[in-house]
């Protein structure tokens, strides 16, 4: 799980373009949307999906079910972890 | 003055003219279909899509040669059509003509050419448009997202209110391909439905093609329609999703029917953009309520013709002219169940109804609203203020050229670096500004948000007093090219909402228009050359019409490694609060 969790840092950081922070920064159980925490918004979550997708073949179609998956790094981890093949 | 409509053309699936689409429309036909399989995505989709072979028969009978792309085929179809129902000459130097697209030829970028097709250039494309007809005028060209439509009509009525030209033929046009389907389904927001525009079961809109085109005129002839006022704001929110509130798209609304003269009680229905997706319906009944015309009838047109993006605004305009001639209002085919946070009046089917004025919205990407009021020429009103010339005063220009930023002539910031991604971030931080979402914006939006951060600093205003009005030539051809090799390379499935949201050169405003808070008049402009005349006419009679007490007027193009901006803040010395 720690080893997913610092790629997954890492995907984000390049993907969303998150430039000024590093891996370490992010705090793996903090908020990823809204205010504070790294401020992401709509578009953010779009790419987050498409990163499932890409990288770990999961699908998901209705953007509202991300609410929870998406909440910090840690339960994005989660849900890899229960649903990749 | 009076500007009526005074010929008016839609070519959609439904038909090649007004009358059969209208036709349609009363006979509650859909030109939305699923296709298993089409030239426009890699899976089935559900739109409003041409049959190659009508286009081609079309073009057959009207002697459009082979060489017209199909976007200009069908541009050129709607412009004959108008031309043949009144006298007037294209040719004569008082005519001028505005074309409205989002994105124009776009289904011929091909990333992987060596050198790109001349015609995915839209200023090149529509100028093969003016010499199909000999057009005295070169055309000017509205690219302002999903509002282009409109944007077009408010710009063609404000260029014979300043006396550049005395007819205006303006027209609308996009069409669809894997760029554009790709993109939209990146963003979730395509229904595998007919969509249903308002209703709790809503889940997504439909694409659509289309071209529209009327002509404007000081001069009413019988079953002309007027004009009667348009206005334009900016959510300055952020630059895919709609205002939380409403209250900018209530604005625009406000706007035109001030212009107008028209009240409340005037306002016969509201046809709104109504595509149909979760947030844009729910903002929409938030701003009809806040300009209190959400006891009138509803509507919306995108179950009869899906989003036609740059040619909706105009083609929907079109068909609220009918509506009040033949008085009646369509029904929102479909529509069952309220599904939206404020009571508004929809109906699925039609009515029959007395008919006055009406107001016409549309929202896009890029924070940008506009609306305008369509009157039965014996509803105009007397009271309507003549349009006023205003002084304006150039308070400063700020040009970004050559990795250096300067403030009239004087370098203000310079690198040593000139690599544009080195020098725009080292000139970022040399503004102070800590505003994370400026490393997520493409190199065209960071140079306007750069040019603008310098031009904006430490001066103060009211958010509705200021609008800003952009041109370039590339249009956002830099990340067009990113976007499509994206899909190129990887599928449809993989184009990335990030990228695709940056392929509209109007969402370099909007990036402006959030950060600095910004909700005036916002309008972009392609055109091959810097200093248009006709701009700045538009210019002065946006400012004056709107009452703006600042305008930017600027240039701002990006492409590869070349890139320069100017940008001017000017003052209206005629303002009054």
């Amino acid at each position: 799980m720690e080893e997913l969790i610092e790629k997954l840092k890492g995907e984000l950081i390049a993907e969303l373009n998150l430039e000024e922070i590093k891996p370490a920064d992010i705090d793996a159980e903090a908020p990823l949307f809204g205010d504070g925490g790294l401020g992401l918004d709509s578009i953010d979550a779009l790419e987050i999906i498409l990163i499932l997708e890409r990288n770990y073949g999961i699908k998901i179609d209705n953007p509202a079910q991300g609410k929870e998956i998406f909440y910090s790094v840690k339960t994005l981890a989660e849900y890899i972890t229960a649903h990749q093949k | 003055m009076n500007i009526y409509i005074t010929a008016d053309s839609i070519v959609t699936p439904l038909g090649f003219n007004s009358q059969e689409n209208i036709a349609a429309l009363c006979s509650y036909h859909s030109a939305i279909m699923e296709h298993k399989t089409s030239t426009v995505a890699d899976a089935p989709i559900t739109a409003s899509i041409f049959v190659d072979h009508k286009i081609r028969l079309q073009s057959k009978t009207m002697d459009i040669e082979s060489q017209y792309t199909k976007f200009e085929r069908l541009v050129i179809m709607a412009i004959t059509d108008v031309l043949d129902q009144t006298h007037i000459d294209i040719a004569d130097n008082t005519v001028g003509i505005v074309i409205a697209t989002a994105k124009g030829n776009i289904d011929l970028l091909d990333y992987t050419a060596e050198s790109m097709d001349g015609r995915i250039s839209i200023w090149k494309s529509v100028d093969r448009i003016a010499r199909y007809f000999k057009a005295a005028n070169r055309p000017l060209i509205v690219s302002n997202a999903c509002i282009s439509g409109l944007s077009a009509l408010i710009v063609g009525k404000r260029l014979i209110e300043a006396g550049v030209y005395s007819n205006v033929i303006v027209a609308g046009c996009d069409v669809l391909s894997h760029f554009v389907t790709s993109g939209f389904k990146s963003f979730k927001s395509l229904s595998s439905k007919r969509c249903v525009p308002f209703d709790a079961s809503r889940d997504g809109l439909n694409l659509g093609e289309a071209a529209g085109a009327v002509i404007l005129s000081t001069d009413n002839t019988d079953n002309s329609i007027l004009l009667a006022g348009g206005a334009i704001s900016n959510d300055a929110n952020h630059i895919s999703g709609p205002s939380r509130t409403g209250y900018e798209l209530n604005l625009a609304i406000r706007g035109a029917m001030d212009e107008a003269c028209v009240k409340k009680s005037d306002i016969s229905f509201v046809d709104m953009h109504g595509t149909a997706t979760a947030y844009n319906d729910e903002m929409e009944s938030k701003a009809v309520t806040l300009a209190e015309l959400h006891d009138k009838p509803v509507q919306s047109l995108k179950p009869y013709f899906g989003h036609t993006l740059g040619a909706s605004g105009l083609i929907e305009a079109i068909v609220c002219m009918h509506e009040l001639r033949i008085g009646t209002l369509f029904g929102t085919m479909g529509f069952q169940k309220l599904g939206v946070p404020m009571p508004i009046k929809v109906s699925p089917t039609h009515k029959t109804m007395k008919m006055r004025s009406c107001v016409k919205t549309a929202s896009g990407f890029g924070g940008c609203n506009a609306a305008v009021v369509l009157s039965l020429p014996e509803y105009a009103k007397k009271s309507r203020p003549e349009p006023q010339n205003v002084t304006l005063r150039s308070i400063c220009t700020v040009s970004v050229v050559d990795a250096h930023v300067k403030r009239g002539n004087k370098t203000i910031f310079s690198s040593k670096d000139t690599e544009f991604n080195v020098f725009i971030r080292e000139a970022f931080k040399k503004l102070g500004d800590e505003n994370m979402k400026f490393y997520k914006m493409d190199n065209l939006c960071k140079l306007g948000y750069i040019t603008a951060g310098y031009l904006l600093r430490d001066f103060k205003y009211e958010p509705e007093e200021m609008g800003i009005i952009l041109s370039n030539a590339a249009g956002s051809l830099d990340t067009d090219i990113e976007h499509q090799r994206n899909i190129g390379e990887n599928g449809d499935a993989m184009a990335s909402p990030a990228v695709f949201v940056y392929t509209l050169p109007n969402v370099v405003i909007g990036e402006i228009c959030i950060r600095y808070q910004i909700k005036g008049e916002n309008t972009f402009f392609i055109s091959e050359g810097h200093d248009s005349e006709k701009v700045s006419k538009y210019v002065q009679m946006a400012v004056s019409e709107s009452n703006l007490h600042y305008c930017i007027v600027g240039w701002c193009e990006l492409l590869g490694t070349r890139y320069r901006s100017s940008f001017s803040l000017l003052e209206n010395m005629n303002y009054v609060k």
